[in-house]
């Protein structure tokens, strides 16, 4: 077999046993790995009766066949699992190193059934799988544990959850590296609820390539296309996401104060700019990758991975605070503590708005950046006011009478571009398979950053098939698995290519996207098996019926409802958003209804 | 005279954040700019400096917006009161 191991491991924690089971080609064809073979895998192992934090409930950690072949950005892994903060299919993946060597243990896929009577973690060293006593772990921080277990970025890696996943935050994340986090939706929390603290993996094992010649040629015109790329070569490299915060905020879709505004008067404070003058010690990369987007920041408190653009934002501008160091430190507190950024600073943002309107008695304020990290840090440990915000701002508004506040889609917290400014991004924010995401494809390309071609962000008619493209593209990238900001240099029919150079497999021109949409359509299954219908293909009521009152925005609302039933046509879904028959039989999906 | 905003690696090559030039079309503000600023020619047109009034082009990915709102349209009119912003091309998420 050529890219794939074609081999599953799976681990059972109630009887602390492994076995091996050889990986269906067949489905690994239609899937390919990563988040695509999650999800189909997912569909087979959990349904809907069971309870995300439940033994009952999986950790699928997945690879691609490109996986540590040495292609540009192939170190990512996927973790798949139902959400326990959305009951919807969840994948997460992060890069690092984690993944190539989990690769290199000679597994395709790791599957994590049931609960440890005792907290455990894991080594898997090449097939060699040994269950430690985690007792004396319990309890430690990501980066101290990281280092205790004995990362060493080439040879030995260490996955891992922070006190937020022990706890069972339903925002908590899944670290690796030290400060890589597969984040969204709360996988950190399913591993918690294993009694799992920890997976180190070592391997010495290469996928084998099919035409190494091909696949040579193809890595070097790779490394030509990215380099020529000003986007991968000097946008990314130079400042990072973080460069997207004042150019969102001149356009008036720079979400701020819990989408109360739609620019924030601090955005200068914490852009890229300032982030890359006053606190950048360097720039880092991942594992085969030359783009290098990491920041190393530092602040007189601490020196590490970060911030992202949309972490920023959400400690920032969603909290209506200006304080970039402040953000830099809660930014590695979160990584420190495994909770997602996203999720953690929206929520924080939604506390402070329900404080504000006297709906929840704290003293939770915008622009008090004094409250961020003991915040945070009561979250991870559920204490005080943290033990209702550690679920996320969906329970937290709804408990206290006011759901409508918390700024999510299918209860996970948006990112920073508000819909409002950016129609086609509301629409994909609506129908995202994971709730509230801009990694399930990103309209901001299109609607402001003119990649390819900028398109009208207002214009609502039409919008559909943009918003399907990128889904379908960033679902098979996702798939492979590779880092998206390769996709700014070389196009999706290049990777396609060198699936082919790498299996073996010629995937004809469209098939690597049709690919995407078949993920994208078990997905819709898998929720709508769930019990999720149109009705939970919604945003905020905030952005459909509060304009913004100034700003490049203003007078906007997100036209969701006629965009929704224009996506559900060009889906070749049903007007309730269901797929039919028709299509499930043309990207052969049919036998699994 | 309309205001011209600088961002990320424009300002460090032009050493300014903010300036403000003669022109009633987003072609002519740029190619006032760079008359100005002639270092920035590199980051913002695919020719000569005063390739805007011939056949020339700015810079793909280069990000113009007049007020907030973002264009690709050189003619685009601009008048006295306008912020014209420009930024390099940029990705993230």
């Amino acid at each position: 077999m050529n890219g794939w191991n074609g081999k599953i491991l799976e681990i059972d924690l109630t009887k602390q046993t492994h076995k091996e089971s050889p990986l269906d080609i067949e489905m690994a064809k239609q899937f390919i790995g990563g988040r695509g073979l999650g999800a189909r895998l997912l569909w087979d192992l959990v349904g809907p009766d069971v309870d995300p934090l439940s033994p009952e409930n999986v950790l699928i950690f997945t690879n691609g066949p490109l996986t540590a072949t040495g292609y540009q950005t192939s170190n990512r892994f996927s973790v798949t699992t139902k959400s326990p903060l959305t009951g919807t299919v969840l994948d997460a993946n992060s890069g690092g190193y984690w993944g190539m060597q989990f690769k290199k243990t000679g597994y395709d896929v790791l599957i994590v059934r049931g609960k440890a009577e005792k907290p455990v973690w894991i080594e898997i060293k090449n097939s060699e799988v040994t269950f430690h006593d985690a007792s004396e772990l319990w309890g430690m921080r990501v980066f101290a544990l990281t280092e205790k277990l004995g990362q060493n970025n080439n040879k030995r890696n260490v996955l891992c959850i922070g006190p937020a996943g022990e706890n069972l935050s339903r925002i908590a994340a899944i670290m690796n590296d030290r400060e890589r986090a597969a984040a969204r939706g709360g996988p950190g929390a399913v591993m918690g609820s294993k009694n799992l603290k920890a997976i180190v993996v070592e391997g010495s094992t290469r996928p084998e390539i099919m035409d190494k010649e091909r696949y040579k040629f193809l890595m070097y015109e790779t490394k030509k296309l990215l380099a020529a790329s000003p986007l991968t070569s000097q946008a990314l490299p130079e400042f990072g996401t973080v460069v997207l915060m004042n150019i969102m905020n001149n356009i008036g879709a720079l979400a701020t104060r819990n989408h109360q505004q739609t620019q924030f008067e601090g955005a200068e404070a914490i852009s890229g700019e300032e982030l890359t003058e006053k606190y950048l010690v360097k720039n880092q990369s991942c594992w085969a990758c030359p783009i290098g987007c990491t920041r190393i920041s530092k602040t007189e408190k601490v020196e590490g991975e970060g911030p992202e653009f949309e972490s920023t934002w959400a400690f920032g501008a969603q909290c209506g605070i200006d304080d970039l160091p402040a953000i830099i430190e809660v930014n590695a507190l979160c990584n420190d503590l495994g909770l997602d950024t996203i999720s953690a600073g929206s929520t924080i943002a939604c506390a402070m708005e329900l404080s504000e309107k006297g709906y929840l008695d704290s003293d939770l304020r915008f622009g008090r950046a004094d409250q961020l990290a003991p915040t945070v840090e009561a979250m991870a440990y559920r204490r005080d006011i943290g033990t209702e915000l550690a679920d996320g701002s969906l329970r937290l508004a709804t408990k206290y009478g006011h759901p409508e506040l918390s700024m999510t889609a299918k209860g996970m917290e948006m990112p920073a571009y508000d819909p409002r400014g950016l129609q086609g991004q509301g629409l994909l924010y609506a129908t995202s398979n994971r709730g509230g995401c801009h990694m399930r494809g990103n309209m901001i390309g299109l609607e402001v950053l003119g990649l390819p071609k900028l398109i009208d962000r207002f214009q609502v008619q039409g919008k559909s098939a943009f918003v399907i493209l990128n889904q379908n593209s960033n679902a098979a990238i996702d798939s492979l698995v590779i880092c998206k900001f390769t996709n700014m240099g070389v196009a999706d029919e290049y990777f396609a290519r060198v699936l082919g150079a790498v299996t073996g497999i010629p995937y004809a021109t469209g098939e690597l996207i049709k690919v995407g949409e078949r993920v994208w359509n078990l997905e819709r299954l898998y929720n709508n098996r769930e019990g999720f219908t149109s009705k939970n293909d919604s945003l905020p009521p905030r952005l459909l019926t509060e304009a913004p009152t100034d700003g490049p925005s203003k007078g906007w609302v997100s036209q969701l409802e006629p965009m929704l039933k224009e996506y559900y046509r060009t889906r070749g879904w049903d007007e309730n958003g269901v797929p039919t028959p028709k299509k499930l039989a043309e990207l052969g999906l049919e036998n699994l209804l | 005279m309309p205001t011209v905003k600088l961002f990320a690696n424009l300002r460090k090559v032009a050493g300014t954040k903010e300036v403000s030039v003669t022109g009633a079309s987003v072609g002519a503000v740029v190619s006032e700019l760079v008359k100005q600023y002639p270092a920035l020619v590199a980051n913002l047109l695919e020719h000569s400096p005063d390739a805007l009034s011939g056949n020339g082009q700015i810079c793909p990915h280069v990000i113009i917006t007049i007020n907030g709102h973002p264009t690709d349209d050189v003619n685009a009119p601009v008048t006295e009161s306008d912020v014209v912003s420009i930024f390099p091309p940029m990705a993230g998420g």
